[in-house]
């Protein structure tokens, strides 16, 4: 057997440089931390919980509760927008048509935020190229808006283009899971007099109960993040401060102010909420609906 | 569905109510609609990049280039910028891909043999970090202190392994019949010989969707470029293109043009706007993958399958 393990060895070389070495990195959360003093925090002098004094500071919970706001937003749009799309489209009838809407709609996902962003400068720019403000000059009159740049926009930005980008990509899922329905249900069902939209109610929607919670339990766990990716792109220097989120934050304190320890123990504590949320998910909806995983 | 062609086989027509009918006539305007609002913007990327920057300026441009023009592109794909970002897109993907497909599969292949000695333990070994991990600061100092800094094997040894896609191409393996396996060892072939003899040649399918997505995960990869690398000669295709049109810092790509004193033999009529140069650079980094996916299209589909089944 012993010649297998080699199957195994980078890997696990692998994991323990990049997952288990910045685990143990994170110490320097407590330290003060000194980089050029000791290998990953080892010289630096310890300093407690000294570190996690921005958990004090009121502003820090305006980045909070920015953050949470995003994500529950995002959450209420994107979420249902998805599924609702893959009952739609199982009720196409015609199956060439129904493969290729499909294939159009994973066109945004196979683009990266960059992509994205620059689509949305692009289109809500007020130069003459900017469409947005073509069309609102066209509809409905008045001054061009430069939307990129108010900060009270951001939120719908950043929905829109949430659900544009990943609502495609995210109906596999629940289509996979339609089809492991059993048909004699659906059978059942009309036999029983059912119609469509009562056997969408009574067929579908149970049937993808289980893989629909599932993934509601992993975004529960992702409410304390953002997407770096999408919020960063988006962003600029006129409105950075007041639509910044915490993954930003640790981000610029971490890597471009270079206050590493600070960074870190914000890191952290994200870390551990978000696996006590995903915990207390996963343990409520095994009590509830007896879906969950571990 | 499912269930109304079953019935259809069986010669049964439930007949279609005239809100059935209104209902399906709504949903494909839907997803027309649907189409329409996915596709545009790309279209709209497309014509600006081939019209002439000047005229595009004035507005006006909604489905087809008006005066058309190549030099958007000529000077885009001569800029050494954009070129080099090109080559080293490319290797990364062509190497990133097939290191991850090595590293996985042998990981897969070995982790698949239930009576394997320390099995379990080293799958909760694999998982064990994605509950308390690195944070950003902490994985950067790990890379910093191995000298992966400005390195081009940032982009291919930290991403070489993947844990849920190990767990995809082991399903799949669990899937092809241990007499096979039981008959080539009785013949003496060793787990080598048999993994490259039986099972890779019977795994196509989940080969090509684990490599399809590895190569994607590359393409669009920018996240390790800002964070890990500042030299302009290893920036790849994504991060000069967040530079060029996001960050609108064409003044690169635009020196470049002044100085070699290209810009003077064009007629002030056709004149290169920094837009178009934009629209060019978007075109070329995003349209080779939308080119590509298609094909990949039932892989992936069925890929995501076992992976969710196994969740």
């Amino acid at each position: 057997m012993y010649p297998l393990y080699f199957g195994v060895l980078p890997s696990i070389l692998l994991t323990l440089i990049f997952s288990y070495l910045p685990m143990f990195t994170n110490v320097i959360a407590f330290m003060d931390y000194d980089m050029f003093n000791g290998w990953l925090g080892l010289g630096s002098p310890f300093v407690g919980f000294q570190n996690f004094s921005f958990l004090k500071d009121p502003d820090f919970y305006k980045l909070v509760t920015r953050t949470l706001t995003y994500s529950v937003a995002g959450l209420i749009f994107s979420f249902p927008a998805s599924l609702l799309l893959a009952l739609a489209l199982n009720e196409l009838r015609n199956e060439l048509f129904k493969r290729t809407i499909q294939t159009i709609s994973y066109i945004p996902h196979f683009v990266s935020w960059v992509t994205v962003a620059s689509l949305v400068y692009i289109f809500l720019s007020v130069d003459p190229s900017g469409l947005i403000n073509n069309l609102k000059q066209a509809m409905v009159g008045g001054e061009r808006i430069s939307f990129m740049q108010k900060p009270e926009y951001f939120l719908a930005i950043l929905l829109i283009t949430g659900v544009w980008k990943e609502i495609g990509w995210g109906t596999i899922i629940y289509l996979a899971s339609i089809t492991s329905i059993d048909p004699q249900l659906y059978e059942a069902a009309q036999i029983d007099g059912a119609g469509r939209w009562k056997q969408m109610l009574h067929v579908t929607l149970p049937g993808i109960m289980p893989a629909t919670v599932i993934l509601l339990i992993f975004a529960v766990g992702g409410l304390f993040s953002s997407n770096f990716d999408q919020i960063y792109n988006l962003q600029n220097d006129v409105i950075r401060n007041d639509v910044s989120t915490i993954n930003l934050y640790v981000y610029y304190k971490g890597l471009r102010d270079q206050q590493y320890s600070l960074s870190t123990a914000i890191g952290l504590f994200q870390g551990v909420i978000s696996f006590i949320l995903i915990r207390t998910a996963n343990f409520i909806s095994k009590k509830v609906a007896d879906v969950g995983f571990l | 569905m499912a269930a109304f062609r079953k019935e259809e086989a069986y010669g049964l027509r439930i007949k279609r109510s005239a809100g059935d009918k209104a209902y399906d006539t709504f949903n494909v305007l839907f997803m027309l609609c649907l189409a329409f609002v996915t596709v545009y913007p790309f279209w709209y990327i497309l014509v600006y990049s081939f019209n002439e920057g000047r005229d595009a300026a004035m507005g006006g441009l909604w489905f087809w280039p008006r005066k058309w023009t190549l030099q958007n592109y000529k000077y885009v794909l001569g800029n050494p910028y954009i070129t080099n970002a090109f080559l080293v897109t490319i290797a990364r993907t062509v190497i990133g891909s097939i290191i991850h497909m090595v590293v996985t599969g042998f990981a897969a292949y070995t982790l698949m043999k239930k009576d394997l000695p320390g099995r379990k333990a080293i799958v909760y070994f694999y998982m064990m970090p994605m509950f308390i991990g690195g944070t950003l600061v902490s994985s950067y100092l790990v890379n910093a202190k191995l000298g992966l800094l400005n390195n081009f094997f940032v982009y291919i040894i930290p991403g070489a392994f993947s844990f849920f896609m190990m767990l995809v191409i082991r399903t799949f393996f669990e899937g092809i019949p241990e007499s096979l396996e039981e008959s080539a060892m009785l013949d003496g072939a060793g787990y080598y010989t048999i993994f490259f003899r039986i099972y890779l040649p019977l795994s196509g399918p989940i080969i090509a969707a684990t490599v399809f997505f590895s190569a994607v995960g590359h393409w669009l990869d920018y996240y390790t470029n800002l964070l890990y690398v500042s030299d302009k000669h290893l920036y790849t295709l994504q991060y000069v293109l967040y530079k060029v049109v996001v960050a609108s810092e064409t003044s690169d790509m635009y020196r470049e043009l002044q100085e070699s004193g290209r810009l003077l033999t064009l007629t002030s009529e056709q004149q290169v706007t920094t837009q178009g140069l934009k629209m060019a650079t978007l075109v070329i980094v995003t349209f080779p993958v939308l080119f590509v996916y298609p094909f990949f299209q039932k892989y992936f589909t069925k890929g995501v399958l076992v992976g969710a089944v196994k969740a």
